[in-house]
């Protein structure tokens, strides 16, 4: 028992020690994104018929899941496409957000949305953030 | 006599009960005298939305005579809104889907942007969301007239507001109006549950029809 215990430390420990999955982040990612995208995209990430493309598997986000806090930070405009289909509606800018939003925001996008999820250390999404053009 | 009493009862009941399945008719109402048959009677006259000439996706004229005799549903957007109007198409997407070749049925959007929502965007706007261009129009006009139609007409809210994302401030209301062009209901249009709702009081208004 105690060294069950032991283990399910080790395993938690190992998780915030690398940095890459971290539960309570994520959680405030949801959080975010259910204010600051889910009227757009959806909470279920389905977006809206062929006006805002969806993020639930979509092929454009894992091409583009590195430029994903500069899309948040700056929005997107000109056309998109997103599997079969085009976008062309443009996205705002989510104004008022730190850099640890947008990097909670990405780190729950990319974990929920492609196929397989993706994963991008914190320092990178803030690296990227801070340097957008 | 007390069979007519009893029938009489009977008859309160079934009133009672066929009078429920009836939706109210919103807004002011006021009495007024009409000679019918040379006969002095008193009448209620109801509240109905006022004329209205717009323009939709494909730069038709829209009046009160294209929805003459049906019911429609009205509500207020605009294309670049970033806040409650995804979500509102989404469900109103949901009820055109339902109602979709029923002719009795119309759907009007008005935009409250008409400076920047012009005919050739709402015309790409109404094809992605999937819309036919004949039962769910995208309408835009004088924005006098949309203000005023929203405010007084469908008693919605809608207005500029430099503090809220996107510039305006407007109601997510999903507005039922029936034939005689009289407001039968108001439904939050970003509630799964009004819109429900509203899809089974369009039953009940199809039938009273």
């Amino acid at each position: 028992m105690r060294s069950l215990t032991f283990l399910c430390l080790l395993f938690l420990f190992s998780c915030s020690d690398s940095e890459l999955v971290d539960l309570k982040n994520i959680s405030h990612g949801a959080e975010l994104y259910k204010n600051y995208c889910s009227n757009c995209h959806q909470m279920d990430g389905s977006g809206l018929a062929q006006l805002i493309p969806p993020l639930y598997q979509s092929d454009y986000l894992t091409e583009n899941a590195g430029a994903l806090p500069c899309i948040i930070k700056n929005g997107l405009k000109g056309k998109i496409r997103v599997g079969s289909n085009s976008y062309t509606l443009a996205m705002p800018a989510v104004r008022n957000l730190s850099r640890d939003d947008v990097k909670d925001i990405c780190v729950y996008v990319l974990q929920k949305f492609p196929k397989t999820p993706i994963v991008i250390a914190d320092s990178v999404l803030k690296n990227t953030h801070k340097n957008c053009p | 006599m007390k069979f007519v009493y009893v029938a009489f009862a009977m008859l309160l009941v079934v009133g009672a009960c066929s009078e429920k399945k009836k939706l109210p008719i919103l807004g002011n109402r006021a009495a007024v005298e009409r000679l019918i048959d040379g006969k002095l009677q008193i009448d209620t006259l109801y509240a109905t939305v006022a004329d209205f000439s717009l323009s939709n996706q494909d730069g038709k004229t829209i009046t009160q005579e294209t929805v003459k005799g049906k019911i429609y549903i009205a509500d207020f957007f605009f294309a670049s809104c970033p806040t409650i109007c995804p979500i509102m198409k989404k469900q109103m997407i949901r009820v055109f889907e339902k109602y979709k070749g029923d002719t009795g049925i119309l759907f009007l959007s008005h935009t409250i942007d008409p400076e920047h929502d012009t005919i050739a965007l709402l015309k790409d706007y109404a094809t992605r969301l999937g819309s036919d261009g004949t039962q769910w129009m995208f309408l835009t006009g004088e924005r006098e007239q949309i203000y005023e139609l929203a405010e007084k007409g469908y008693y919605a809210t809608a207005m500029p507001d430099s503090l809220e994302p996107g510039g305006y401030v407007h109601s997510g209301g999903f507005i039922l109006v029936d034939g005689q062009r009289r407001v039968r209901g108001i439904y939050n249009g970003t509630d799964e549950k009004e819109v429900d709702q509203l899809m089974l009081d369009m039953d009940l208004l199809k039938n009273e029809q």
